[in-house]
């Protein structure tokens, strides 16, 4: 399905991020992951923080003049399952969250170029994008 | 399904009108209805103004910046509501769901320039004007006022005057227009939440009558109206009879010349919203598309694969780009308009007629339509037609441009696509309207600036917000003043 605009760019974003919070959500609470309880619980947090950050993004910086089409974005790409969270072991749970978060980078670095001319969603964006980055290299290094 | 019929609030309170004519309120996507509304009556603005005016005095001699704590608080609400009030606004009027929240922030960026109220209200002084004689200018609110505002903005419209009202110390009431009443009623139900004295903001539903009563009523010192020409002119003329103060914005008929050097693929995303967006229902749409020399082809064959190219639907739908118009009714009369240019001979390249989105069969859409070969005296050339119909009139030179925009009363906005600054310069400095976009194509200014046209397209000499707002919410008052 394409991205062609703003909204949807940016509802889209609320979407992973929302996905993101309920896996971590789960897993943390999840016996198997006990090892990762902080590290998730905390990916979790991030997560409705972001959720929060795009809201307000979205809200702040529609405008007539922005409800212009986006070309060749779409969310097929993107598109990642993290169903069972709540009964995977420790490297199932590593293994998604990897791919939830290499997702969110791929996501965000992409969308931030499409909305460039826009700059303080583009910056965002890009704020976001860093704090996956800055998940990604954590699960990366256990 | 429960249908809702939407009150009235005034003194801060809800409260059913008095009135036994009820009208309907419809989804333009799915063409159900979804709530009713009562057609209010004098004996209801009478009400609404008895409350205002007994609100007013307390209220002014509030400090302003007490008085702007409160729309702080409102801003607050209202990003706080935000979604609600944008879905409510799709659902009722139609308008594609970004659309919709982009009206929402232009709601709430008036809430934010009326804060600075403590700036904008100052009066001035000069001393010594004689000998031991100093003068002053303070500004003063004057009473009550009302605005009486449009279904394509509902949300946003009422909230051009409002804010500024209130914030300088006068008491206010809102007139939605009886097609989307929802929007507003949402807006008034996060208003009741911040605590404002009871009676200072007050709605009132309904038509016709209510409008005579705000206009007819002695304690009501001045209207502010956004809607067609004709209406504009009558509430113009019945406040110069009855002596208050007005600002009555009406329709418009815009002119988007695309001058042989214009960057056409830069251009083509926004020239696309001017026309089509929130379906061409807009007083800062484009209406006439005016290639110049021989860019008409190259523009003409991009320009309709891009309107084909959009999605329209449901506004709800995050990727919809074009939804309905407003009702069954304003439907009819855009197909009578597009029927209307055939007749006249003006060459239909792009046919919205007979549109339909097959999940919703009975939404009130009207497809992108484009009509080419068409002369400024055809009536698709002249009259506002509010949906998402173009019509294109090629011309030979930028004079030509400047007086077909000269020449169609309405003088709202224009805008021109070009790479060139001496150009820019004649056009924008020749042309009419108010409202000028250099590769722009909808000229809307923000809130610290003044919205409304000239000739046909507003009667009155204060615009919308920006800060001569502050003008027409206050009175001069000029103290001269000398101690033995």
């Amino acid at each position: 399905m394409p991205l062609i605009n703003f909204g949807s760019i940016l509802s889209f974003a609320e979407q992973i991020e929302t996905q993101d919070r309920d896996f971590y959500t789960a897993a943390a609470a999840n016996d198997a992951c006990a090892d990762y309880h902080d590290l998730f619980g905390q990916f979790a947090k991030d997560a409705a923080k972001n959720i929060k950050n795009i809201q307000r993004t979205r809200r702040e910086n529609v405008t007539e003049m922005i409800l212009e089409q986006i070309r060749g974005f779409t969310r097929d790409s993107f598109i990642v399952s993290s169903e069972g969270a709540d009964r995977m072991d420790a490297a199932q749970a590593l293994e998604t969250a990897r791919s939830l978060e290499e997702r969110a980078l791929r996501y965000y670095t992409e969308a931030a170029e499409k909305l460039k001319a826009l700059s303080e969603v583009a910056r965002t964006l890009k704020l976001v994008a860093k704090k996956h980055r800055a998940h990604l290299e954590k699960l990366r290094e256990l | 399904m429960t249908i809702t019929r939407v009150k009235n609030y005034i003194n801060g309170e809800w409260v059913d009108s008095t009135s036994t004519t009820i009208g309907d309120v419809w989804c333009p996507a799915t063409g159900e209805k979804i709530a009713s509304v009562a057609y209010s009556t004098k004996e209801d603005v009478d009400a609404a103004v008895k409350a205002a005016k007994e609100a007013f005095w307390e209220w002014r001699s509030t400090p302003p910046l007490s008085r702007a704590r409160y729309l702080f608080r409102l801003k607050d609400a209202f990003e706080e509501n935000f979604e609600d009030i944008a879905r409510t606004l799709t659902r009722e009027q139609g308008k594609a769901i970004d659309e919709a929240r982009g009206e929402v922030r232009r709601m709430i960026e008036n809430v934010e320039h009326a804060t600075g109220v403590t700036t904008l209200m100052t009066g001035y002084t000069l001393e010594d004007i004689a000998k031991g004689i100093d003068c002053y200018g303070h500004r003063q609110p004057l009473g009550v006022f009302a605005a009486i505002v449009p279904y394509n903005f509902p949300a946003m419209v009422a909230w051009w005057f409002l804010p500024y009202a209130i914030v300088t110390g006068n008491t206010f009431i809102v007139k939605p227009s009886e097609q989307v009443p929802m929007t507003q009623t949402k807006i008034f139900e996060i208003v009741d939440e911040i605590g404002l004295p009871e009676g200072v903001v007050n709605m009132v539903h309904g038509s016709r009558d209510v409008v005579n009563a705000l206009l007819d009523h002695p304690d009501i010192e001045g209207i502010s109206f956004v809607g067609s020409t004709p209406t504009a002119r009558y509430i113009y003329q019945r406040c110069g009879e009855t002596g208050k103060r007005v600002q009555s914005l009406g329709g418009a008929k815009n002119i988007v010349a695309i001058m042989p050097d214009a960057k056409l693929d830069e251009a083509m995303p926004s020239l696309i919203t001017s026309f089509f967006g929130c379906s061409g229902q807009r007083c800062l749409s484009g209406s006439v598309l005016v290639p110049v020399g021989d860019i008409a082809d190259e523009l003409l064959e991009k320009f309709t694969a891009a309107a084909k190219a959009m999605k329209v639907g449901d506004g709800l739908d995050e990727q919809t780009a074009m939804g309905p118009v407003v009702s069954a009714a304003h439907r009819d009369r855009v197909l009578g308009y597009i029927e209307k240019g055939i007749a006249e001979g003006a060459e239909l390249i792009l046919d919205g007629r007979n549109f339909t989105v097959p999940e919703l069969p009975n939404g009130f859409f009207v497809g992108p339509t484009i009509f080419d070969r068409v002369t400024p005296n055809m009536t698709i050339a002249r009259e506002e037609i509010f949906g998402p119909v173009v019509s294109t009139v090629r011309a030979g030179s930028l004079d030509d441009v400047i007086d077909l925009i000269n020449t169609r009363g309405f003088a709202n906005a224009a805008c021109i696509y070009t790479q060139n600054g001496g150009v820019v310069r004649e056009f924008k400095y020749r042309v009419k309207p108010s409202m000028v976009g250099v590769n722009i194509g909808i000229a809307a200014p923000m809130s610290f600036f003044p919205f409304g046209g000239a000739g046909n397209s507003m009667f009155g000499d204060i615009k919308g917000h920006g800060q001569e707002i502050f003008q027409f919410f206050t009175d001069t008052k000029v103290v001269i003043e000398r101690w033995f």
